[in-house]
């Protein structure tokens, strides 16, 4: 498990602690820009032919493979090993785990969030202006994971609860996992129609005149220098 | 005296697997210097936990990210260097061998582009790109792996008679495509000129380059720091969540064209994953990375 004690050295900014899966209420207190650390219950995922899935489940084609309403839905793929506890019970054990790019679920995570409830999604690279609507409707967040965090995000892992679709590819499958002290991750997309990746694309776009501008400046004084 | 096939294939191998658990020297120094200044709290957050990430995985021999890549593999092989046996194949059952050893093992990452099935084989895997180096004694082999989350957001276009304004302009415009979804801080390699081809391993050649390091031509190292002043002026930051580090690096490397200028622009995520070794003839090992 990640020593909790060590994010406390340099965190001013706004860390909760909270259950999950995240109910509506908790997902509506939190704002963007807070950090959160995970306890309980996630399902996660890295495959786009399992959210593809999930929409024929929804379309009535084929059942899910357990209970993903009110659940919280990460984008993270993960590496599992069945191992044997000492009592000779046989489990899996999650090797690593880490986000992936959420954009590349973009056309169907608001059906998902809509339908099944989905109080808590995340990844990395976060969802379009689709998904915030349907945050804002549902009551859910987006949480940003640390791209290149598998080693701290693995150490927070305590149990694999449960295997959907082990048909499919290992990091496509559907994990549902319990995990004790998970991030802290950032709220980049909150329930009241905020996502800071939208901020951040309308600020760059907005400043691109002004930093062609800086350049213009710059490429001047270069030329400059380069010809004496 | 010559290279063996059983040398490449061990060499390349470890390359691969090093890249897998350690960011290099000066990935790690570029961290640590832009939490000291970043001004998003966020984003001095989130680096901290990358210069965490990435220690905690060279200390437990982990990986950084479960998404290893495909194997990507650039040679340079001196004119001086001998062989005794096969080094294409050799690198590819490096490869395999690896798949069938290593602990964690690999995801099935290996995509075929038309099936989109999924393993660790695959046409033209791993990728190798071989150059001559003139009057060498060695073969320098760099590993840089490479997967969806950074490789997704390459681009390339090409100009008439570009001015620099426009090239620069062409440079920002796909970083901001690329927004908070290649894993920033970023190193943006930019190739220019050449042809399609060679302006794509440009700039791909462009981001092995160590941080820090500008083009040796002083118009070209201008241009390395405006445009990184630029990006950086765009505000993404670490992971995409907002500050002042949206790249670590930007690195330039052009060749002489027609009046067509092809531009390319590639990027490897934070981690910055590459290591380097040079093999000599008298079967001698040094790994630089």
């Amino acid at each position: 498990m990640v020593e909790l004690n060590f994010w406390s050295k340099f965190l001013t900014i706004q860390t909760h602690r909270m259950k999950f899966p995240l109910s509506e209420n908790d997902s509506r207190t939190l704002r963007a820009g807070d950090q959160v650390v995970i306890d309980g219950e996630i399902i996660v995922t890295a495959g786009l032919p399992t959210h593809q899935r999930l929409i024929r489940c929804l379309d009535g084609l084929e059942p899910l493979p357990f209970n993903l309403l009110g659940q919280t839905l990460f984008h993270l793929g993960s590496y599992c090993q069945a191992k044997t506890r000492p009592e000779g019970i046989e489990q899996l054990d999650v090797v690593y785990i880490n986000p992936t790019t959420s954009t590349r679920f973009n056309d169907v995570m608001p059906r998902l969030i809509g339908e099944l409830q989905l109080h808590a999604v995340g990844g990395k690279g976060g969802l379009d202006a689709r998904s915030v609507e349907a945050m804002k409707k549902t009551g859910c967040v987006y949480l940003s994971f640390l791209g290149g965090g598998a080693t701290l995000h693995t150490q927070s892992i305590q149990e694999v609860l449960e295997v959907g679709w082990s048909d499919m590819l290992m990091h496509y499958r559907l994990m549902r996992l319990r995990v004790m002290g998970l991030g802290p991750v950032t709220v980049a997309m909150d329930a009241h129609g905020n996502s800071i990746y939208a901020d951040t694309q309308v600020n760059a776009q907005t400043r691109m005149n002004q930093i062609m501008a800086f350049m213009d400046v710059a490429r001047q004084e270069a030329a400059t220098k380069n010809k004496c | 005296m010559a290279i063996s096939s059983e040398l490449i294939k061990s060499v390349t191998a470890e390359l691969y697997e090093r890249s897998l658990r350690k960011i290099p020297l000066d990935a790690m120094d570029a961290l640590v210097g832009a939490a000291q200044v970043e001004s998003n709290e966020t984003a001095r957050h989130t680096l901290r936990i990358m210069i965490k990430s990435a220690e905690e995985a060279e200390k437990t021999g982990q990986f950084v990210c479960s998404d290893s890549g495909v194997p990507v593999y650039f040679i340079r092989v001196g004119t001086q260097v001998q062989f005794s046996g096969h080094v294409r194949e050799a690198i590819t059952q490096g490869f395999d061998q690896l798949v069938s050893t290593i602990q964690p093992p690999l995801l099935p990452h290996i995509t075929h582009p038309l099936t989109l099935e999924r393993g660790y084989k695959g046409a033209g895997m791993p990728l190798v790109t071989f150059d001559m180096v003139d009057g060498s004694d060695c073969m320098d082999i760099t590993c840089s792996p490479k997967a969806l989350g950074s490789g997704r957001w390459a681009a390339l276009e090409v100009f008439s008679f570009p001015d620099l304004r426009t090239i620069e302009k062409y440079v920002l415009d796909v970083v901001a495509r690329a927004g908070s979804q290649p894993c920033p801080p970023v190193v943006v390699g930019v190739g220019i000129g050449g042809s399609f081809d060679y302006a794509a391993k440009l700039a791909k050649e462009a981001t092995l380059r160590p941080i820090g390091e500008h083009h040796t031509e002083g118009m070209v190292a201008d241009m390395e720091k405006r445009l990184l002043a630029g990006i950086n002026m765009m505000g993404f930051g670490p992971m995409g969540t907002g500050g002042d580090f949206t790249a670590s690096a930007v690195h330039v490397n052009y060749a002489a064209g027609h009046g067509f200028t092809p531009v390319a622009v590639a990027f490897n995520c934070w981690i910055n994953r590459r290591t380097r070794a040079h093999i000599f003839n008298d079967g001698r090992v040094e790994f630089l990375e």
